[in-house]
């Protein structure tokens, strides 16, 4: 199997990118696969908050740090398998909370990112290369900015994330012909959060639904996920994939993980 | 009578055309004074000819690209210094196809260009500032 890198993107924010890569990772690592989890959302970083019961902090080297070139790529992977027991490698990478980083980084200039982008394929050949990695996920932020922008270009296939809101699928489709088509990228579309509300007809299925938003999008479906109000209430510090396995966002999740496998 | 008028008002429109003259050749004193300033000051800093010559294949950037030039960008993001040779491996196109669309590049500003030998390598030049 080639090692892949896979860019998690949605056109607005809230609409579970970070939940579903979280998950998405300790599934895959679960199975016995290495893997890599970055947060690229330098604007709102979540990982950092998602991971910290298996962290130490102070964190010694921010992704941000890394980009910057003030840290190596060996310094700024933890490994946290064993924290969560996971059968395979889980290595995560951390963006910087911190005010002031997310302000630096807002500030970047256009000769800053092409650094950025570069220093990126760097450490995804490291990963890939050095740590045996199979699959490394980027969790970006929503919309077109230079930080998705630059995890869309060095990942291999892109999944977004779209609820059934009208400004959602229509934000959607304006990125997937002005982004990922002009940059000539696999892409997979994932409905997330649809409720039996949502539907036009009251025989409309799970499938049609996914006919529907395939048709209207142009692009390959790979699953519809219904909302569970449980999952939006649980504390952001859990990893529902180790703690509840048998829940059916997770279930659902996997069905997606082997489509995406089936894919590459 | 009308001769002499004619010849009076014939004067003033030279004074005129004098006057003119005048500022002109004062203007085109001020603009070699710069020139030349300009010449020292770029003899003496080649960087600034560099920035002013260079521009940033940014991500954001590389959207206004065609396709074609677009594709080599992104190649040369993973490889950072390659032949048109190791981008067509990358990107799976012609090798002349890549030297045309690299070439292109170098020429818009976007790239730079370098001879090892018989081999031409181009890259992504790093920005100045990181240079430093």
């Amino acid at each position: 199997m080639k090692a892949k890198a896979i860019s998690i993107h949605s056109s607005r924010g809230g609409t579970g990118k970070t939940v579903i890569a979280v998950n998405l990772a300790a599934i895959l690592a679960n199975k016995g696969l290495n893997i890599a989890l970055l947060d690229l959302d330098f604007r709102a970083p979540s990982l950092a908050k998602v991971f910290s019961k298996g962290i130490k902090f102070p964190v010694r080297c921010w992704l941000n740090d890394f980009l910057n070139g003030k840290c190596s790529a060996e310094h700024v992977l933890l490994d946290i398998s064993k924290k969560y027991n996971l059968k395979g490698k889980l290595l995560i990478g951390l963006a910087n909370p911190d005010i002031e980083a997310i302000r630096n980084i807002m500030e970047k200039s256009r000769a800053w990112e092409v650094t950025a982008v570069k220093k990126l394929f760097s450490l995804l050949s490291s990963l890939f290369n050095d740590k045996n990695i199979d699959y490394c996920i980027f969790d970006t932020s929503p919309g077109i900015q230079y930080s998705s922008i630059n995890a869309v270009v060095s990942s291999d296939i892109s999944v977004i994330i779209t609820t059934l809101d009208s400004l959602d699928i229509e934000g959607t489709e304006n990125m997937l012909s002005d982004l990922y088509d002009a940059l000539a990228k696999r892409t997979f579309v994932l409905i997330n959060k649809f409720s039996p509300e949502t539907r036009l007809q009251s025989t409309e299925n799970q499938g049609d639904i996914v006919n529907r938003v395939e048709r209207a999008l142009k692009h390959t479906v790979i699953g519809a996920i219904p909302c569970y109000c449980d999952v939006l209430q649980t504390e952001r510090t859990s990893l529902l994939a180790v703690e509840k396995p048998s829940h059916p966002f997770i279930k659902n999740l996997e069905e997606v993980v082997g489509k995406i496998e089936h894919n590459i | 009578m009308k001769v002499e008028l004619l010849l009076t008002k014939l004067v003033d429109e030279f004074s005129l055309v004098n006057q003119k003259l005048d500022s002109l050749i004062e203007l085109n004193k001020k603009i070699l004074k710069t020139q030349k300033e300009f010449l020292r000051r770029v003899d003496s800093d080649k960087s600034l000819v560099e920035t002013a010559l260079k521009l940033e294949p940014d991500p954001m950037t590389l959207l206004s690209l065609p396709m074609s030039l677009r594709t080599t960008v992104m190649a040369l993001y993973k490889l950072e210094k390659a032949t048109a040779e190791d981008i067509a491996k990358e990107t799976k196109r012609l090798r002349a196809v890549e030297s045309s669309a690299a070439n292109q590049l170098v020429r818009l500003g976007y790239l730079k260009k370098t001879r090892e030998g018989r081999d031409v390598y181009f890259y992504i030049d790093p920005p100045l500032e990181i240079r430093k």
